[in-house]
């Protein structure tokens, strides 16, 4: 491959890392802690190849400097490079979009849990009548809490809809990284309602915890809790549609 | 990858005689993504399936989180050819072979970074005449033992110091046997010689230059590496059902060996796998620990790296030792830090 050719890969995959981090479109991939990398690299790896192009022009006018050339030792054959193509590809042309329902059914992990954790308690019922929660935060809590917080609490919950063979869910994917090490935080919904609606329509749902004894949705792996239903809207997509 | 034809050499070099009328790699670049942008609607409800979909936002997950990283090796690379006499890194290291392993794997600790970063330098340090044997330790180590991943493993195991020790004594312990293997059993002919090359010493603002250009350099080879091995472990991630992890629960050997297995297959950042570990409530601790282990040592990413950047003889012969090593040394960490399977 050609320097020429390599050095406008260069530009285009930082550019594309630029692009993603500038839209917002990178909360797809990572979490937001990660959009100061981003810049930085995307923004090198322009440099490098700016410059590269630059050093490049300059030395062809100045034809006597051609020899310099070979000092750099480029006299293998970077077929891999082509490779780098790919990334630039699928960001600019496919933009591949955040996970969704596909990754819910596909995995069975289970929310890492905290046997013995202090919940901070939830505000007053009598200042709050409904309670908004992180879907993560509602099933550790209905998983784990041995204060009962959630006990009789109207709380609200946002996520999309997923139905698996016996239940109608509603998910979050959590990562800690990348959205290759993301997992899925669920509760089962009671009602008609969120079960004809398609699979990973954004809703927000308020509602309870369905208390212990019927509590724990059959048919799931792992721990999900079963959640009544009171209201429910669909919302747009968020921007944010992981949980960290 | 070692055979150049005479059209590369002809390509590699720009300057050289006047132009001959040919297709360059400029052109097929510019047909590639014409064509990219005239199908792009087909290429768009092409990637319309679900599974396709979950692989295609993987791989993008997979390079966009890795490239920085990269980015930050390389500019180390460039920084060490550039700044970095070789004299004064054979003055900082000991004499002694072994002793010079000892010192690369405890250095680990300072290079913040996951693993793809530590290819390029320990390749660099190679080239500046370290011994391979502590460089490769050091490849091992970094990713492994840095604060930022024993921070992360402890957060993702609260309750659970004797999984953060067990992880950093495992992890170091791996390094440091194939570095001490190597001693005994390595062969430099097995590295490709372009990784063996040593830069010139420069002076004044040359140093610059060749910083700027070994950086570009080595962010173009690794970088094609970096995305077919993005591309492996995508495919594994919607290829290999989920459901085959569940089932482990009670065969420990077994549960050690996929758990080895899932490490090389999900390719996950160093800093990030330990949360993947817990979230597998299911497996008993050392399982996960071993997961831990040989995850940031070897990986499908990782091997894509090493084979770009040492050469596919080196890969062949490095990978499965390191990854038969980090399976031993974890396990005996786990026995020895968690006090047994549990």
């Amino acid at each position: 491959m050609r320097r020429e050719t390599q050095n406008i890969l260069l530009l285009l995959l930082g550019g594309a890392l630029i692009k993603i981090s500038l839209n917002g479109d990178y909360l797809r991939y990572v979490k937001p802690a990660h959009l100061p990398w981003l810049i930085a690299g995307g923004a090198v790896m322009v440099l490098l190849g700016g410059i590269a192009v630059v050093r490049d022009l300059v030395s062809a006018k100045a034809h006597q400097q051609g020899g310099a050339h070979g000092e750099h030792g480029h006299d293998h054959p970077a077929r891999a490079a082509w490779l780098l193509v790919v990334p630039v590809l699928a960001v600019f042309l496919v933009a591949p979009p955040a996970l969704g329902s596909d990754s819910v059914t596909r995995s069975t992990a289970d929310a890492p849990t905290e046997p013995g954790a202090a919940f901070p308690p939830l505000p007053d019922e009598d200042d709050v009548d409904v309670v908004p929660l992180s879907l993560s935060d509602f099933v550790s809590r209905a998983g784990w809490d041995e204060t009962g917080s959630l006990d009789g609490r109207t709380v609200a919950l946002s996520g999309f809809v997923v139905h698996s063979e016996r239940n109608t869910l509603l998910a979050r994917l959590v990562i800690s990284c990348c959205a290759a090490d993301a997992f899925p935080v669920r509760v089962a919904l009671t009602g008609e309602r969120a079960a004809e609606l398609p699979d990973d329509t954004w809703v927000e749902v308020t509602g309870t915890l369905v208390p212990d004894g019927e509590g724990e949705a059959g048919g799931e792996a792992g721990y999900v809790p079963r959640f009544k239903v009171e209201t429910l809207t669909e919302i747009p997509e968020p921007r944010d549609r992981y949980e960290y | 990858m070692t055979t150049v034809s005479d059209s590369d050499l002809d390509e590699a070099d720009p300057s050289r005689g006047p132009r001959r009328r040919r297709i360059t790699s400029v052109e097929v670049l510019c047909v590639v993504l014409l064509l990219a942008i005239v199908g792009q609607t087909w290429l768009q409800s092409a990637f319309d399936l679900p599974a396709l979909r979950t692989g295609a936002t993987v791989f993008v997950a997979v390079c966009v989180q890795a490239l920085p990283f990269l980015v930050l090796g390389v500019l180390i690379s460039g920084a060490i050819a550039a700044f970095v006499p070789a004299r004064v890194l054979r003055k900082v290291l000991p004499r002694s072979e072994s002793a010079a392993v000892g010192v690369a794997g405890v250095s680990g600790i300072a290079l913040a970074g996951c693993e793809c970063a530590s290819v390029p330098v320990a390749r660099r340090l190679i080239g500046q005449g370290v011994a391979p044997s502590a460089a490769l330790t050091f490849l091992l180590a970094a990713p492994a033992v840095n604060p930022i991943v024993i921070v992360s493993t402890a957060v993702a195991f609260p309750g659970e110091p004797g999984m953060v020790l067990a992880r950093f004594a495992g992890s170091l312990a791996t390094a440091m046997v194939m570095g001490l293997l190597w001693i005994r059993f390595g062969k430099l002919e097995w590295i490709v010689e372009r990784a063996l090359r040593k830069l010139p010493d420069v002076h004044g603002k040359a140093r610059w230059t060749t910083f700027a250009e070994t950086a570009r350099a080595d962010l173009v080879d690794a970088g094609g590496f970096l995305v077919l091995g993005a591309l492996i472990s995508a495919a594994l991630n919607v290829v290999v059902p989920d459901s085959w992890f569940g089932a482990l629960g009670d065969q420990i050997v077994l549960g050690i060996l996929v758990m080895a297995v899932l490490a090389v297959v999900l390719s996950l950042c160093s800093e990030a796998d330990a949360f993947v570990a817990a979230s597998l409530s299911a497996l008993p601790l050392l399982p996960r620990l071993v997961f831990l282990v040989v995850g940031p040592a070897i990986d499908a990413k990782l091997f894509a790296l090493q084979a770009g950047t040492f050469g596919k003889t080196f890969a062949l012969r490095f990978a499965p030792a390191t990854f038969v090593v980090a399976v031993c040394c974890g396990v005996v960490a786990g026995l020895v830090f968690l006090g047994g399977v549990r």
